[in-house]
């Protein structure tokens, strides 16, 4: 098959409208999808542990896989979530754009941890404890000044505004 | 009478000598003629609750001025639209309300000077 037969192909099928088509088709060309991408079944038996373990080239005792929990993350192991933010900037990586080596394992979330997403290892200076903590203590002072105030609040020197009225008297100083 | 320092400084006086200095929340506690030869002249209301209803005067300004402000309105509503020619009667009103500001402050010198007096046993009742 020529190039321009793939393009050919491959542009057909981008085309094809959604609802009468196979959706897995559409996806997987669209998206550049290949089978090699899935991860295998979860590994069950000691042997099929080993077997995962040697085929994502992880030594067996740091090969660990996600929970079968109906996520589907089958046999793919757990790597520790570092985002490509809080990596070395100055490191020669091979794809600097992404932080990474090439050949590198790649955590399941890759996508969400990547320098123009979320940073995960992203940890508050100062911490939100010493920040709610500052807050506090800034909010108490200025209601203990505004207190401290209060108590001893200015006046006119000045007898309260005199209102005619039943019964009461007010005089005059001629 | 209070300078203008003393305002800053009368809360923190009140709140360390609040047998002498009165709060200004307070309304005077000693006789009236206390210490005058004769008896001293009473304030007239010379306004009266049908007129200041009438006029629909707001309750705080109901006082021992309100005929001047009755006055004063009424020129407004004829003169408008140049209230300017009722100034006057404005001028009559702010001065009726600085000389009743002046008789509460001399209220409070007087009760202030009293409180002192009797504190050191000085005041004859």
């Amino acid at each position: 098959m020529s190039s321009s037969q793939i393009f050919k192909c491959y542009n057909r099928l981008s085309r094809l409208p959604l609802n009468n088509s196979n959706s897995v088709l559409v996806t997987s060309v669209r998206n550049h999808w290949n089978k090699d991408y899935k991860p295998g079944p979860f590994p069950k038996t000691e042997a099929e542990r080993l077997a995962a373990a040697k085929k994502y080239d992880m030594h067996p005792s740091e090969y660990a896989p996600y929970n079968d929990d109906g996520t589907g993350f089958g046999d793919y192991p757990k790597f520790k979530a570092q985002s490509a933010e809080s990596k070395d900037p100055n490191y020669p990586w091979d794809f600097p754009e992404f932080k990474r080596n090439f050949n590198e394992p790649l955590h399941v979330q890759f996508d969400l941890f990547r320098e123009d997403r979320y940073d995960i290892n992203y940890r508050p200076n100062p911490s939100c404890k010493v920040q709610f903590a500052q807050y506090i203590g800034v909010m108490s002072l200025s209601f203990l000044i505004y207190w401290l105030c209060d108590q001893v609040k200015g006046f006119l020197p000045a007898v309260p505004k005199q209102y005619p009225g039943v019964g009461k008297k007010h005089y005059t100083f001629d | 009478m209070g300078q203008s320092l003393d305002v800053y400084q009368s809360g923190i006086k009140l709140y360390r000598n609040p047998d002498i200095i009165p709060s200004p929340l307070d309304d005077p506690t000693f006789d009236p003629n206390l210490g005058f030869k004769k008896p001293r002249t009473e304030r007239v209301m010379i306004a009266t609750d049908e007129e200041m209803r009438s006029a629909k005067i707001p309750l705080a300004n109901r006082d021992y001025c309100a005929h001047k402000l009755i006055e004063f309105k009424a020129c407004r509503k004829e003169n408008w639209p140049f209230p300017v020619k009722c100034q006057h009667e404005k001028h009559a009103y702010l001065t009726c309300q600085y000389e009743d500001f002046i008789m509460r402050m001399k209220e409070y010198e007087r009760e202030k000077r009293l409180r002192l007096k009797a504190k050191k046993g000085e005041l004859e009742i």
